[in-house]
């Protein structure tokens, strides 16, 4: 019997500062309810943050893709403060460098350029999530 | 003259991505920075408490601090309690709506946003009743506790702290810390670095005159037990003497 398959857990960042924050929040959001609904779920870092033993564990035995706002890099720390390991690692101003003619501005509500950006970052990650799954299949049936 | 901060509170919000009522915090607190009472209030990333260092734990013991939850995990408050200090009060989104559709943690629904609007005025309240309490940053309470618990000792150095300085913004700049050796341990002095740099610029040097008062600042920000008084000042005046020389 074929273990359970792993999901691949995003973990935007929560910062509410800068615009950086709400683009890897958007974009997280767009490969878990529109890209890849299937292969991901999504893990608030508060509940990390806290402690919380079920989110712990669904980073710890999942596979996590982390998706920081700044240079900070609190998802990413967070991921590994909880035993879990980062996979692969996204940070929105690294996307910003990539793709110069998005420039995102605002918070609650992001202009075009930060809808854009997150779309372009949402667009790489849902890549990356396809290479992890094919690894974890191709795992599995090793 | 460097800025010694004036008496904000802090806001912390949970900010769960899963949650519609996570949003809603989250919204509610950027309000209350950016519209409601922008020049009162500060705010930091939760995870920073964990991935930051000592200047963000520092974060609720130096700022009244109001932790805004989503839901009765209460993230946000728990977690500031572990990590800096007990919070100056506590709002609960789920206290304010009855049930309604909020929508989700990407897209709130209209009844959402105005759960957000509710939430934020009951911040701004909260904010408001905060400035009007004397806050003891040494202890991270408000002072009415400290004396009900401990007797009124607290009063004449709480009263000084009205006059003090500066706030972080959102993503981590935190406190200035300064880590220094007392009796073979290391003790993290909240807000040092800038207590040198203001007694420096007044022209204060580290001389036996400048030790009483430059302690009775630093007593402000960090306790001081009365054991080892005589060895923190020591040791206080060494860093200060060092920073002289430095700055001179």
């Amino acid at each position: 019997m074929s273990e359970k398959k792993r999901r691949v857990m995003l973990v935007p960042c929560s910062g509410l500062g800068k615009s950086l924050g709400t683009v890897s929040r958007e974009a997280a959001y767009e490969v878990l309810e529109d890209l890849r609904p299937d292969e991901t779920g999504l893990t608030p870092l508060s509940l990390l943050v806290l402690g919380d033993e079920e989110t712990r564990a669904a980073v710890a035995d999942n596979v996590a893709v982390a998706i920081d706002g700044c240079k900070l890099a609190c998802a990413s720390k967070m991921v590994e403060e909880s035993g879990g390991q980062v996979a692969r690692g996204f940070a929105v101003l690294d996307a910003y460098r990539r793709h110069r003619d998005f420039k995102p501005r605002g918070i609650a509500e992001l202009n075009e350029g930060g809808k854009k950006l997150a779309h372009a970052l949402a667009e790489e990650i849902a890549e990356a999530v396809d290479d992890l799954s094919k690894d974890e299949e191709e795992e599995q049936d090793a | 003259m460097p800025d010694l901060p004036k008496k904000k509170v802090g806001i912390i919000a949970c900010s769960g991505e899963e949650l519609a009522e996570g949003t809603v915090t989250r919204l509610a607190s950027l309000k209350v920075l950016e519209e409601l009472r922008p020049d009162e209030t500060v705010t930091i990333c939760l995870p920073l408490f964990l991935a930051g260092g000592e200047q963000d734990r520092a974060f609720a013991r130096f700022y009244p601090t109001i932790a805004v939850d989503g839901c009765d995990k209460r993230c946000a408050a728990r977690s500031t309690e572990m990590h800096s200090g007990t919070p100056a009060a506590e709002i609960v989104v789920t206290d304010f709506v009855d049930g309604g559709d909020l929508g989700s943690g990407r897209q709130l629904s209209a009844e959402g946003m105005k759960a957000a609007d509710v939430v934020a005025e009951r911040i701004a309240e909260t904010v408001d009743d905060l400035l009007g309490v004397r806050w003891d940053r040494r202890r991270g309470k408000a002072v009415e506790d400290v004396e009900q618990a401990e007797g009124a000792e607290a009063v004449g150095e709480t009263e000084k702290e009205s006059e003090a300085r500066v706030a972080a913004c959102a993503c981590g700049s935190g406190i200035p810390v300064q880590k220094v050796q007392v009796n073979g341990n290391e003790i993290t002095f909240i807000a040092l670095p800038l207590i040198f740099e203001r007694f420096h610029e007044q022209g204060k040097p580290p001389k036996d005159g400048t030790a009483e008062e430059l302690m009775e600042t630093v007593k402000i920000y960090t306790p001081v037990p009365e054991a080892e008084e005589e060895a923190y000042q020591e040791a206080v005046m060494r860093e200060y003497a060092r920073y002289w020389e430095e700055e001179s």
